[in-house]
């Protein structure tokens, strides 16, 4: 039988929830084993719980190549047909320009939604066994994944000043 | 932590602030079905014209040489300017972090949606045989036709595409969470849809964090592709060399106009909403105060372009322009222009400018002149450039929309209206999980 228990503490106040969390880093737990829950962003002190994100660069990058396939594919697609352009360059950058533009804003667009997708891990939970709180009105829940015995993590998150703890097996 | 006023709505309970909010989705009354009626014949009536002209030809509308842009491309235009309501305003309350946005920015968002799938739709109906409109799309056919991809019009294709595409995940985004707290409400259909839109949403600190970092991300996109999208659509008029079009100022000019529309349908919508469902604790006086500072800045940025606009056209004295120019300014087409003026400039600088007369009933009357006054600029530079031939033996056409182009215009207006009813009765019009405590500014009332 697993000896893993998910702790789940109840608090009122962000000044305690970053108690929690430097607590459990001291005691031994990473970022990926702490989890917040609340209705609303809980903002905590520069350097609690904080997740890198690769986010912009991936916007550019995505912006990058989309703008740069759909240039190349407006210019494979006047040099497939030439038309009729007065002894004007076929292809041109400054005509296509707009159209470059806009497709890497779009690149940058889906670059974005896809990797909140991913970044937010909606589709690819940590750990499907693991419980989600409910979370009460106006509260912020604190989870927390503890190998070993589980009478430390609950006196931390007493100590920090949750309402309530909770533990919980895996699902 | 806040130094908010006693009546400030982010003081509330946030189970109270849930329920006012969340109370406008559940039940649907009499009242609601006749006011979703009623758009809905009209939005029939104009599909019926549509019809008419698809099944007669383009000779139903009043459209003829030389006057092959009317009713259709000025109505494209004001909507696509009406876009500009939610996301550049939203976008920019955000980057700026103003804390008074957050009733706002949803109800402007979902405007930016509506206004955009409606505009969006007149190149289509313009085109006549609409049915080719996929002919814009390059792809490898037999006929060997391609796109013109130095044509404007595909421009304008290619901006509303990623315009609509932005704008339907930027008002998506903040709605998830919303979306999931509903997933636990109301019949097992709709827990189940709500669900599903959400996607798995657990309110955890790694999804709030990847949503507020996609949110400003997307903030600067949006922003670049609005500005960028009405600056093509003036570039559909600049780009040909005609008299009053060919003007290097035309896209901010395009963009300030847009803005300002669109600030005034959001302005009404928000007054709409507080009324009709009894939002008056969210949606304060506040709000409205600072909505009308931003019109009267736009109101006095519109005139500035727009005098310079037209002085420069005067004092250049070109015939072809001084022709247009004549027929706009003292011609027949001189009290559409006189009156543009009054509801876009004067009535605002009175109505907003003077702060004793500055309400929210004041606002709402400002806005709608603002509206007829936009929309009669859009016709003001489509109709007299092309009616004012350059050809001496074809002297000057008189353009009038015919029942089905009005048919038409008349029914977006109802689409905007229909869409709007059915959105606000499907998620909270206002933003929940983004109402949370800020620091007022020093001075700032509630």
């Amino acid at each position: 039988m697993s000896d893993i228990t998910w702790l789940i503490g109840e608090f009122k106040n962000t000044e305690s929830v970053a108690a929690i969390v430097r607590s459990l880093h001291s005691a031994g737990s990473t970022n990926a084993d702490i989890d917040l829950f609340s209705e609303e962003p809980v903002e905590l002190p520069k350097g609690v719980l904080e997740r890198p994100s690769r986010m912009s660069l991936v916007a550019v990058l995505g912006a990058i190549t989309l703008g740069s396939l759909a240039t190349t594919g407006v210019w494979a697609a006047q040099h497939n047909y030439s038309l009729v352009t007065g002894g004007m360059p076929i292809f041109s950058f400054w005509g296509t320009g707009v159209i470059t533009y806009e497709t890497t804003m779009m690149g940058a667009v889906f670059s974005t939604f896809f990797w909140f997708i991913w970044e937010s891990k909606l589709f690819r939970k940590k750990d499907p066994t693991a419980p989600v709180p409910v979370v009460p009105p106006e509260s912020i829940c604190v989870r927390v994944r503890w190998k070993g015995d589980p009478a430390k993590p609950e006196a931390l998150f007493h100590h920090a000043g949750a309402i309530s703890v909770e533990r919980k097996a895996p699902q | 932590m806040t130094n908010l006023p006693q009546d400030a709505p982010e003081l509330l309970p946030y189970g109270k602030i849930r329920e006012d909010l969340f109370r406008p989705l559940s039940g649907l009354t009499k009242r609601y079905f006749v006011a979703l009626l009623i758009p809905f014949l009209i939005i029939l009536f104009g599909g019926y014209a549509w019809s008419v002209q698809i099944r007669t030809g383009m000779g139903v509308t009043g459209l003829h040489r030389p006057v092959f842009w009317g009713l259709y491309i000025v109505d494209f235009v004001f909507w696509i300017g009406i876009s500009h309501a939610g996301t550049l305003i939203s976008a920019i309350l955000r980057l700026t972090e103003a804390g008074w946005r957050k009733p706002i920015t949803r109800a402007a968002e979902a405007i930016t949606v509506f206004a955009l799938m409606i505009g969006g739709m007149f190149p289509i109906i313009h085109l006549g045989r609409s049915w080719f409109f996929y002919w814009l799309i390059p792809y490898p056919n037999s006929r060997l036709i391609w796109p013109n991809f130095r044509s404007p019009l595909l421009w304008d294709l290619t901006a509303i595409l990623t315009y609509v595409t932005g704008s339907v995940i930027y008002l998506y985004l903040p709605l998830i969470p919303d979306l999931a707290q509903l997933g636990e409400h109301g019949s097992r259909l709709r827990r189940k849809i709500y669900n599903l839109l959400s996607l798995g949403w657990t309110g955890s600190d790694t999804e709030w964090h990847a949503l507020e970092r996609a949110m400003k991300l997307m903030a600067g996109i949006i922003l670049a592709v609005a500005v960028s999208v009405h600056t093509v659509v003036a570039w559909d008029f600049s780009m040909a060399i005609a008299p009053m079009w060919h003007s290097t100022i035309f896209g901010p000019y395009f963009v300030v106009g847009a803005i300002f529309s669109g600030l005034a349908a959001l302005m009404i919508v928000m007054a709409a909403i507080r009324k009709l469902m009894g939002l008056e604790l969210y949606l304060t006086k506040y709000h409205f105060n600072n909505l009308a500072k931003l019109i009267l800045l736009m109101s006095v940025l519109w005139f500035y372009f727009t005098m310079a606009e037209h002085l420069t056209a005067w004092y250049g004295k070109d015939p072809a322009e001084i022709a247009v120019f004549g027929a706009r300014v003292f011609g027949r087409f001189a009290f559409p222009f006189w009156l543009m003026v009054f509801v876009n400039f004067v009535v605002p600088f009175i109505l907003l400018g003077i702060r004793r007369l500055r309400s929210i009933t004041s606002g709402v009357i400002a806005s709608f002149g603002i509206l007829v006054g936009m929309y009669l600029e859009r016709y003001l530079i489509v109709v007299p450039t092309l009616s004012n031939t350059r050809l001496p033996a074809a002297g000057s056409v008189n353009y009038s929309p015919s029942w089905v182009e009005l048919a038409i215009t008349v029914a977006t207006f109802a689409a905007m209206v229909f869409l709007y009813l059915v959105f606000a009765k499907l998620v909270p019009i206002i933003a929940v999980w983004e109402f949370k405590p800020h620091e007022f500014e020093e001075g700032e009332e509630a």
